[in-house]
């Protein structure tokens, strides 16, 4: 399956390279009546966002974050500073197609059912009617809302509105997906699908920058992040950059036997002193416990509620001609389409037991090199953490939606 | 397009999932049926159908004026508050289409209730109009339920007159100092005074042309509406006239009439067919037989009504009349819930619609020539203050620009019988829908354009 879905097409590096958002001095001061300044919300913050990146805005409440994301919208207007979303300014009408919206609270009108929320929504991007009604009936069976679709928003419980927010901001299959807190007030089973699908959108090129102060979200998901405290920058880079500790190493195997674990011992200890070697048992961590539970649970129980394990719209996975095979399947390939450089390169393995592998051979060798700080202007994504990334996303979502068969 | 009527039938779904259009629809009804038991009229059948014309198509418009105030303010302003219009704002449709697109939701709900409670009245007065004897329905096809067209002498231009008497007064002051605007003023209400008075024993004579309508009046009644001023009121309240109408060449065919009728108030004379001259000219002479002066105003002391058309396609050129009112409207209370947060919107607006209908309050202060210090001699300012002198160009300011709406009376015009003419509908839908509710999508359209739609605490 892996070695299948490494053929796929993804962006290529010249379009990798593009900017999406440009940002330059960017400030904004709220006034009071008189105009005189209130609050210095975002101070002189420079960031570019690629084309495929799914970007972080990672800060403490009020430290600026939504009043950066509603200047990229249009709905707020920069104090001093320059922003540029595809080369136009964010009040720009035709750039506003686009890009996909989910803001932080359900915004959306109460007196709305789902499907009248995306049509109306489809509409605003003139979208022809049978257009908006295949999409509007394959988002919905995304989010989970097909048994809810006749309820009014306004019925809806929180994460229900999030899931119908979510559907209406890809509506019109957007180049851009700027998300805030898309996962506040969602489940878990929710939450990891929408931390799945932004990084399917982000396999079909897609830029996404996701707002959020959940760090477990940003870390799942996220190719580069901007760290906000006071409105200002405070750390910028890709996960890697920012999280690595080039002075530790973790080698996880399975058990050994008690000769071959002092074998491993000794020979460490002949480099490194007693007090800085550390061994412990792996454990599960609650996500994915929680995960296996419902999955179990599913088998055997109903809900009137939202539900969970849906297919991705076909619109957004880009395969809509493929309709027969299985929707697990799909989602599947799709979520473990290759990198560019696995697709090109031709002595990469394709036999469906070697890629674990050979990622291990490549991450040992990697290790062996003397540390090398990478520089954090070069904000290219690390490919083999994208690759690693995307595997944990396939097995995840395996343990979700069960094999297919 | 697409976009902008997405916007209008979501402003109209909200009405209806909010049971605005279930509550208005209720209270239309009521209107329309309750008015009718209750109101009390002067006993004939056409005086009941005026005043349920009158009444009932006054109602409505009240009730769909301060609703579409309250709805314009609301779904703009609470929208804006509770950021739904973010959502709207961050898609492909530019923020004049969003505007327009309430205002358009708006008119097509107003559209929707004013055809169905005009089609209930329409139905009503006709359904009641069967149940008459023959006599009164001749007489409610021939005054109320019509479309009439009118003719009235022109208003002559005596400006020169004034001009000449001024001089004459000047010359006769002989170097005196004199108010010049007050003899000017005096020349001018005594020349028009002796343009409409008719003193005991004296005659006044009219010619009213029926100019191209004259083809289609053959055979046809004509109606001389009539209201007149006594400077003396008699014991009975009624004033003796003779009346002599139709062409001077030709006595057998003059009507002759002596009525007995009450001041301050219009009458209505029918007038048998072809009473006419060649030249399509109906001549009215009044000789006053009282001990006292009757005033016949120029404005409409002396009018003559003829068959236009039915009733029913008037009827829906009035009601068109009215929309374009709810229509403006409707502008107000955008415009001014883009700006303001929805009480303080409703609020301001329906401030404007009261200032709105105050129009005899500036009329009073361009009259009076400003606000304080009435002598009561002249009923004039005698020494204006700097307040006046304000007060006098803003109010005539006012006024000109009230005129463009007030001059269209179609409940008056529908209750009196009176066409309302294709031509008076589109200049109302011009000067009223067009060119007054432009201004207010001018403002409305400039400020929501530049706003900054989330940050809500600029909304006051």
């Amino acid at each position: 399956m892996i070695a299948n879905a490494s053929i796929e097409s993804t962006p290529t590096s010249d379009v990798a390279k593009e900017n999406v958002i440009a940002v330059r001095g960017l400030t904004k001061v709220f006034k009071d009546f008189w105009g005189r300044p209130k609050a210095r919300a975002v101070d002189n913050v420079d960031f570019e966002v690629r084309r495929g990146e799914v970007f972080g805005l990672l800060g403490p409440n009020g430290s600026g974050k939504s009043t950066t994301v509603k200047m990229l919208l249009g709905l707020l207007y920069p104090t001093k500073g320059h922003i540029e979303v595809f080369g136009h300014s964010p009040r720009d009408v035709q750039t506003k197609s686009r890009i996909g919206y989910l803001p932080e609270e359900s915004y959306l009108y109460r007196y709305l059912d789902s499907r009248e929320t995306l049509d109306f929504f489809g509409n605003l991007f003139a979208l022809p009617p049978d257009e908006r009604r295949k999409r509007s009936e394959q988002l919905i069976e995304m989010v989970g809302l097909g048994k809810a679709h006749r309820r009014q928003v306004g019925e809806f419980s929180k994460g229900m509105q999030r899931r119908i927010g979510l559907a209406q901001a890809l509506i019109n299959d957007p180049d851009l997906v700027i998300l805030d807190e898309p996962t506040a007030g969602l489940d878990p089973i929710g939450c990891r699908e929408v931390k799945d699908l932004i990084l399917a959108l982000a396999r079909r090129g897609k830029t996404v920058i996701l707002s959020s102060h959940l760090l477990s979200d940003v870390e799942d998901v996220c190719d580069r992040v901007v760290i906000y405290y006071g409105g200002k920058i405070q750390a910028m880079g890709t996960l890697k950059e920012l999280l690595a500790t080039p002075d530790a190493v973790r080698i996880t195997t399975p058990v050994l036997s008690r000769p071959v674990m002092e074998k491993v011992l000794s020979v460490i200890r002949q480099d490194v002193s007693e007090d800085k070697i550390r061994i412990d048992t792996p454990t599960q961590n609650l996500e994915g416990y929680f995960l296996g539970v419902v999955q179990k649970a599913r088998q055997s129980e109903e809900t009137s509620g939202a539900t969970s394990g849906n297919r991705v719209a076909a619109y957004l996975r880009g395969d809509a001609d493929t309709a027969t095979a299985s929707p697990q399947a799909k989602i599947l390939e799709r979520l473990t389409a290759p990198t560019v450089e696995t697709a090109a390169s031709p002595g990469t393995q394709s036999n469906m037991s070697t890629p674990v592998e050979a990622e291990q051979i490549k991450k040992l060798a990697a290790l062996a090199q003397p540390a090398t700080p990478t520089p954090s202007s070069s904000p290219e994504p690390d490919k083999v953490q994208k690759t690693e990334d995307l595997t944990k996303a396939n097995e995840k979502l395996s343990s979700l939606l069960g094999k297919p068969k | 397009m697409q976009r902008l009527f997405a916007i209008a039938f979501l402003t109209l779904r909200a009405a209806v999932r909010f049971r605005l259009v279930l509550m208005l629809s209720g209270v239309l009804l009521a209107a329309v049926i309750i008015l009718p038991l209750i109101i009390k009229d002067d006993g004939t059948a056409r005086g009941f159908t005026q005043i349920l014309l009158t009444y009932t198509l006054s109602v409505i418009t009240a009730v769909l004026g301060f609703s579409t105030l309250w709805l314009a303010c609301g779904t703009l302003a609470r929208e804006m508050e509770e950021a739904q219009m973010q959502m709207i704002a961050v898609k492909p449709i530019p923020r004049w289409q969003v505007w327009v697109g309430k205002w358009l939701g708006i008119l097509m709900l107003n559209a929707i209730l004013l055809t169905a409670s005009g089609i209930a009245l329409y139905v009503l007065m006709q359904y009641r109009a069967t149940r008459l004897p023959e006599a009164q329905q001749t007489i409610l096809r021939n005054e109320v339920m019509v479309a009439r067209g009118s003719v009235k002498e022109p208003i002559p231009n005596y400006e020169e007159d004034v001009q000449r008497f001024t001089k004459a007064r000047i010359a006769a002051a002989e170097g005196q100092p004199l108010d010049i605007n007050a003899v000017t003023e005096f020349a001018r209400e005594r020349i028009k005074a002796q343009m409409q008075i008719v003193p005991p024993g004296y005659l006044r004579q009219w010619q009213l042309d029926l100019g191209i309508a004259k083809p289609f009046l053959k055979d046809q009644p004509l109606f001389l509406r009539t209201k007149f001023n006594v400077a003396q009121v008699s014991e009975g309240g009624t004033y003796t006239g003779l009346w002599e109408i139709g062409p001077t060449n030709n006595t057998a065919a003059i009507l002759r009439r002596q009525m007995s009728l009450a001041s301050d108030t219009f009458h209505e004379i029918e007038l048998p067919p072809n009473v006419f001259d060649e030249n399509g000219i109906v001549h009215v002479r009044f000789i006053n037989q009282n001990q006292t002066a009757v005033l016949f105003p120029l404005e409409d002391g002396m009018e003559l009504l003829y068959r236009e058309g039915g009733f029913g396609l008037n009827f829906a050129r009035g009601l068109v009349i009215i929309l374009c009112w709810l229509s403006l409207l409707a502008a107000l209370g955008l415009a001014a819930a883009t700006f303001l947060s929805f009480p303080v919107a409703a609020f301001v607006s329906i401030g404007v619609l009261i200032v709105g209908m105050s129009s005899g309050t500036f009329k009073q202060i361009v009259e009076e020539k400003g606000i304080s210090g009435v002598d009561h001699e002249t009923g004039r300012i005698e020494k204006q203050d700097i307040v006046d002198q304000i007060a006098v160009p803003a109010a005539a300011g006012i006024l000109k620009v009230l005129n463009l709406i007030r001059e269209f009376s179609p409940v008056e015009k529908l209750s009196t019988g009176r066409s309302i003419s294709w031509a008076e509908t589109a200049r109302a839908i011009l000067q009223i829908m067009l060119m007054m509710g432009g201004v207010f999508a001018a403002i409305g359209i400039s400020v929501f354009a530049r706003r900054e739609l989330a940050n809500v605490k600029t909304f006051y």
